[in-house]
């Protein structure tokens, strides 16, 4: 374990944003947090940021140190003095995280090029697009190469080319880096994570590996498709707890057992049948998450 | 260079950009000048504007160099501090409100090294600037009226300057507990004035009243030496610019967020 969150609480006056939260986040791992609005998702990236104190729980470092130096952090909409240039935040940056002089002119120059900044370095912060300056913010976040990265709606404010870039990035540092982020994005977080928390109103409801999480919520349905037509054949068979053709000859089975799908493949040959496809129905992320939280 | 270098120098570029590194000294020698070279032309000012009736003779008579340069340092005590409140108001509250302080507080920087780079180069700027125009002003005195003792000036300036330092920490203490910049000059310019208004109001009892470095300053201009309370007031101003200044840490450690 990287990093241990206990019963993680966060309360203002007259309500809870967050509510007894207990996390692990293992070390090299992609960890996506998602929820509806309001489900305290920043609330809990900037406690793990050390930005905001905790009302109760505890949020423990394996590592002494990487409590220190190592967290990168961006923010949801992270903002910067107008006045100076991309290049200038990243010293200005570098020196407050104490980098050696020497490191950090090449360190803020790679990271430049690594966002796709490297063409507007020297120009005032004031003068940047949205993208822009969220590009500038991942390269803050990289900055002093942190062992924990935290990006609060990384890919949100983006158009369709910023988000594929940053997917790619962030698919990049997951090799070396633990990366803990924030969606509501469904279809982004399943192609970059690996664990998920999913949470509503302070709680989290469900986390786990992606993988774990699918199978969980995996149903026994099964598409069938055949070249003879289905009708009639399909709704004798006694284990199809439920059917609906999508035409004639293809089929949305959902068995009562798994055991059942090789009975239905033997019953089709046996009726002499032509099967064209048989396949077993993985829900999207956005089937599972519908499901946790009850959208 | 460690992080209250880094900030520092930060502030320094940033008022060197938003150009206030050149209206602040600009304003203030324009405000320090105004007394000596007003009080010059005074005569033919009353001649040509005054509307008296022709044949009506002006007596007025020449101020002494110290008692002009007195009168500077009353004009900046309520122009020039309006103006030290007024350019250290928005320091905290802006940084706050637009969110680039989390950037800043999540690489560890502690709130002593936060504010104190900021105490320590508004410091620098405020009375650099402060130091400029009054030694402009010295050399407009000594040009019209007559050369005033080097001593005078040093110890005027320095107990002046401590007057200032007090209406910036107290500036700065404000812009820790709002994000409005206009609620902290409010609040400072409020409390600076009630400060000086109860010292003139009850002398006896605010002795030690920082407010009062404005009359011992001009008491040492044209007397040469201060009242006897002069050591209690010098104490007490450093002494409540400290306590001010850790309140404004211990308000800043406080946040519940920085964004």
């Amino acid at each position: 374990m990287l990093l241990e969150v206990e019963q993680l609480t966060k309360s203002y006056k007259n309500h809870t944003v967050v509510n007894g939260l207990t996390l692990g986040i293992e070390p090299n791992h992609c960890v996506a947090l998602l929820g509806p609005n309001g489900a305290g998702k920043t609330t809990t990236l900037q406690m793990l940021a050390g930005l905001l104190k905790p009302t109760s729980g505890r949020i423990a470092f394996m590592d002494q140190l990487m409590e220190q130096h190592s967290i990168g952090y961006l923010p949801q909409y992270p903002s910067f003095f107008r006045w100076m240039t991309a290049r200038e935040f990243l010293q200005f940056a570098g020196r407050l995280s104490r980098m050696p002089r020497s490191e950090l002119a090449d360190k803020s120059e790679e990271m430049l090029h690594f966002v796709g900044l490297k063409d507007a370095a020297g120009k005032r912060i004031g003068g940047f697009s949205g993208g822009m300056k969220q590009r500038l913010g991942l390269a803050q976040a990289l900055l002093h190469d942190p062992k924990l990265l935290i990006l609060d709606e990384p890919v949100s404010a983006l158009d369709p080319s910023g988000r594929l870039d940053v997917l790619e990035m962030m698919k990049e540092l997951k090799r070396s880096r633990t990366i803990v982020y924030s969606t509501h994005v469904l279809h982004d977080a399943e192609q970059v994570c690996d664990d998920i928390v999913m949470m509503k109103e302070g709680r989290a409801l469900w986390s786990g590996p992606l993988d774990a999480l699918k199978e969980s919520h995996q149903d026994e349905t099964f598409i069938l498709s055949t070249s003879e037509s289905l009708e009639g054949w399909i709704g004798t068979r006694d284990y199809v707890a439920s059917f609906s053709l999508l035409s004639p000859s293809n089929a949305e089975i959902r068995l009562a057992h798994s055991d059942d799908r090789n009975r239905l493949l033997a019953e089709c040959i046996d009726s002499g049948m032509t099967i064209k496809r048989f396949e077993e129905k993985s829900p999207s992320l956005e089937d599972v998450y519908r499901e946790v939280i009850g959208a | 260079m460690n992080s209250f270098g880094t900030l520092f120098v930060k502030e320094l570029v940033e008022a060197w950009r938003d150009k206030k590194l050149v209206w602040l000294p600009v304003v203030m020698c324009i405000l320090a000048i105004l007394q000596p070279i007003s009080l010059y032309y005074m005569p033919q000012i009353m001649n040509k504007a005054g509307n008296l009736p022709p044949g009506t003779e002006i007596k007025i008579p020449v101020p002494t160099g110290e008692e002009v340069l007195a009168g500077t340092l009353s004009q900046f005590g309520v122009l020039g501090i309006a103006i030290v409140v007024l350019s250290v108001m928005g320091s905290i509250a802006a940084e706050r409100n637009s969110g680039v302080l989390s950037l800043i507080m999540v690489r560890r920087v502690s709130p002593l090294q936060y504010i104190g780079s900021k105490w320590a180069a508004q410091a620098v700027m405020l009375l650099a600037s402060f130091a400029a125009s009054y030694l402009l002003a010295c050399y407009y005195t000594a040009l019209l009226f007559n050369q005033v003792a080097w001593t005078r000036i040093l110890a005027s300036l320095g107990i002046y300057s401590l007057w200032i330092l007090f209406a910036m920490t107290i500036t700065l203490g404000a812009g820790t507990l709002l994000r409005k910049s206009g609620g902290i000059a409010g609040i400072s310019l409020a409390f600076i004035a009630a400060l000086s208004l109860c010292s003139s109001l009850f002398p006896r009892f605010m002795k030690w009243s920082p407010s009062n470095a404005q009359s011992q300053a001009a008491k040492l201009l044209t007397e040469g030496a201060g009242s006897a309370s002069l050591p209690v007031m010098l104490v007490s101003a450093a002494v409540l610019i400290a306590v001010i200044f850790f309140a404004a840490v211990a308000c800043f450690k406080r946040y519940e967020t920085y964004s």
